[in-house]
């Protein structure tokens, strides 16, 4: 079973067509290359497997599983509690002041407080008068039911879902938390292997501290793989544009996933940084993390790549061993045009 | 640690602020201001609670006047003599910041899918929204009149005698204190870590696998329910839940102000703001008022009020600061680091 599977995989803006009905199997442990023209739908590509786009049709199966599921009880109970507490807030908010009236304000000069006949008031002027109390209580809790069950289709494929699912990215435009140290991108990837509740970070206690130093070294660990280890200290944004593509790969290589999606990594890299990049993705698959890339350059596409994919305007022209793709037809033309007769 | 080296400057306020008493024991009296300063703590808590929603977590909250009034008429209900309810006032701290805590998560609630200068405004309606219905609800808020008389703090064996500050100021010297370590802990945990991911890249943030809406909902709840302990305080120290109109947007802006000031995202810088901002309007202020009422300045010109003079220097102040360092006076580091860096980037260009 392919670790990665997109399924007829469709992507329209309006009438532009992304990715037009692109279906593609990349095993466990492959490095997988998408390449093609500018626009050919790479990064759209890229966006639709990560959950950044919801797909037009078709499906992406991680694991064979689609992380989009099925309605759950637990989703049930969480629509039937919205919809109860929005119906109740609504009906407490529309008669607040004649409720508060007839007990609280009602009684207030009593000493004790009567809380029982205060509550038999309450009782008697929320019956008194059923429309005032049942209108508002339907309304709230059709609204509060329809806002919870929209909550949750929206979220039903999100990018953290897709990430905790095991896949991870870096991004055409280097997109790291610049304010934060070096260290700090890398511990914000591995956020989700992190267990500490809030509260324990607030009081400080021993779990937390414990776990925020194994966290560290871990971070460390991963910041040395990429070559890094001595910038930990600095703010990302302040590192050198190279490093900061390493960085990038080591905050997606924190989160342990078990396919990680690099787009464009070797993009402005001189050739011996990109030599570079070719052996750390090659340790990258060698850990046993499925690699798909999409890369401009050919070099190192060619160099590394066990399987390819060729996109162009949104179609599949083209998958195949390196060898195979250097010699197709169809990409040639794509690439360079077709030969004049 | 590298963490415990940006504690150092809050080391200075903590000293100055335990000392402060004593010092004002020895000053003339007339110059004596040390009971005026509970109320720049007050505002101090207000913005650390404002500084995780807009510092940390970078969402520009406009209302937190919203929040210091729920919390402000949630203790004044529940402690008032005129309710049954009279919990006292531990207890009725804990309940503001409950309530406060769900009115953030309530409103951060439709605003999840916002961003930037729409959760700005989301929350500037939210904090009209609130004065309207504290004046309406005149049944539970007694209208515009307020809610009076508000529990002063109660401590077994410490009386709180309105003659005599000083239990009250080292109580609420307590609670800032309380507030700044929490605030510290919480910036230096995963949680900080995730609202200044969320600040600088929502989107890169939730690709890591962080559930981006939830981290905001935190960073919502956590600092309205600072905003409404804030305002709790203020009723406390006041004797009433003021009125609805005291929480409008201009009391949102000088909250806002107390954070950019001092520098946004900076715990220790929130506390210099407060001191300054705070400081100026009732304390400084005060006294030029005094003073000039003692020598027989004041007449009918609008500028023989200093009360008056106070939006014209803050205006001026906030343009020469903007101006002259952007990133507040005392900036959280990595925030400085990256300013400083482009700095050194646009010299070092100009040399070449």
């Amino acid at each position: 079973m392919a670790l990665l599977e997109l399924d007829h995989l469709t992507l329209r803006f309006g009438g532009l067509t992304a990715v037009n009905d692109v279906s593609v199997r990349i095993d466990a442990g492959q490095i997988f290359a998408l390449i093609g023209p500018n626009g050919a739908g790479k990064t759209s590509m890229f966006n639709a497997i990560t959950g950044m786009y919801p797909p037009t049709s078709g499906r992406v199966l991680v694991d064979g599983q689609q992380v989009q599921q099925p309605p759950k009880i637990r989703d049930w109970l969480r629509w039937a509690r919205a919809s109860v507490l929005t119906g109740a807030g609504v009906t407490l908010a529309v008669n607040a002041n004649s409720w508060w009236d007839a007990t609280i304000n009602h009684f207030a000069a009593r000493n004790p407080f009567p809380w029982g006949e205060a509550w038999n008031a309450a009782v008697t002027v929320s019956t008194a008068n059923p429309g005032w109390t049942l209108i508002p209580a339907l309304i709230g809790a059709v609204v509060g039911a329809a806002a919870s069950w929209n909550a949750w289709r929206m979220g039903r494929r999100t990018p953290d879902m897709v990430a905790r699912a095991g896949v991870a990215r870096t991004f055409q435009n280097i997109r790291l938390f610049r304010d934060l140290s070096v260290l700090d991108n890398v511990l914000v990837g591995m956020d989700r292997h992190l267990t500490a509740r809030g509260w324990d970070a607030a009081l400080r206690l021993p779990r937390h501290r414990r776990e925020e130093h194994a966290a560290r070294n871990i971070a460390l660990d991963e910041l040395a793989f990429v070559g890094l280890a001595t910038a930990a200290q600095q703010p990302a944004g302040c590192l050198p544009y190279g490093h900061q593509r390493r960085l990038e790969i080591a905050r997606a290589l924190a989160t342990r996933p078990k396919i990680l999606l690099l787009d464009e990594p070797a993009a402005g890299m001189n050739p011996t940084e990109a030599t570079q990049l070719m052996t750390l993705i090659k340790r990258i698959r060698d850990r046993g993390i499925t690699v798909v890339l999409i890369e401009h350059h050919m070099r190192v596409v060619m160099g590394i790549s066990d399987r390819i994919a060729v996109l162009h305007y949104g179609n599949k022209i083209a998958e195949g061993t390196p060898a195979q793709i250097r010699a197709n037809p169809q990409v040639i033309e794509a690439y360079l045009g077709k030969e004049e007769e | 640690m590298k963490t415990s080296a940006i504690f150092r400057p809050a080391y200075f306020f903590l000293i100055a602020a335990m000392l402060l008493p004593a010092v004002d024991y020895f000053l003339p009296a007339k110059l004596q201001f040390a009971s005026l300063v509970p109320a720049i703590m007050v505002f101090a808590i207000i913005g650390l609670g404002l500084n995780i929603i807009a510092g940390f977590t970078g969402l520009l909250n406009l209302g937190s006047a919203a929040f210091m009034a729920i919390g402000a008429y949630t203790f004044a209900i529940l402690t008032c003599p005129i309710y049954p309810f009279q919990i006292g006032f531990f207890p009725g701290l804990m309940a503001a910041a409950l309530i406060g805590g769900a009115a953030g998560i309530l409103l951060a609630l439709p605003t999840m899918r916002l961003r930037g200068d729409y959760v700005a405004i989301v929350t500037l309606g939210f904090g009209e929204i609130i004065q309207d219905v504290l004046k309406n609800l005149d049944a539970v808020t007694k209208g515009t009149q307020g809610i009076n008389p508000v529990a002063a703090p109660g401590l077994p064996g410490v009386s709180f005698a309105v003659d005599n500050y000083i239990p009250l100021y080292y109580l609420y010297l307590a609670l800032v204190i309380g507030a700044v370590w929490l605030c510290h802990n919480l910036r230096y945990s995963r949680l900080g870590r995730s609202w200044v991911a969320v600040r600088e890249d929502e989107l890169a943030a939730r690709a890591m696998g962080i559930t981006t809406p939830r981290v905001k909902l935190i960073a919502f709840g956590i600092g309205s329910a600072l905003c409404s302990i804030g305002g709790a305080l203020y009723a406390s120290l006041s004797g009433t839940s003021i009125e609805p109109s005291f929480y409008d947007f201009q009391q949102s802006v000088i909250i806002l102000c107390i954070v950019i000031v001092g520098g946004m995202g900076n715990v220790t810088g929130v506390l210099l703001g407060a001191c300054i901002m705070v400081g100026f309007n009732s304390i400084v202020l005060t006294k030029l008022t005094d003073l000039m009422a003692r020598n027989g300045l004041v007449g009918d010109n609008v500028l023989a009020a200093p009360g008056n003079w106070k939006f014209m220097i803050y205006g001026i102040a906030l343009i020469v600061m903007m101006r002259l360092r952007p990133e507040g006076l005392l900036p959280a580091k990595d925030v400085q680091a990256e300013l400083h860096h482009a700095d050194d980037q646009t010299s070092a260009a100009g040399a070449r």
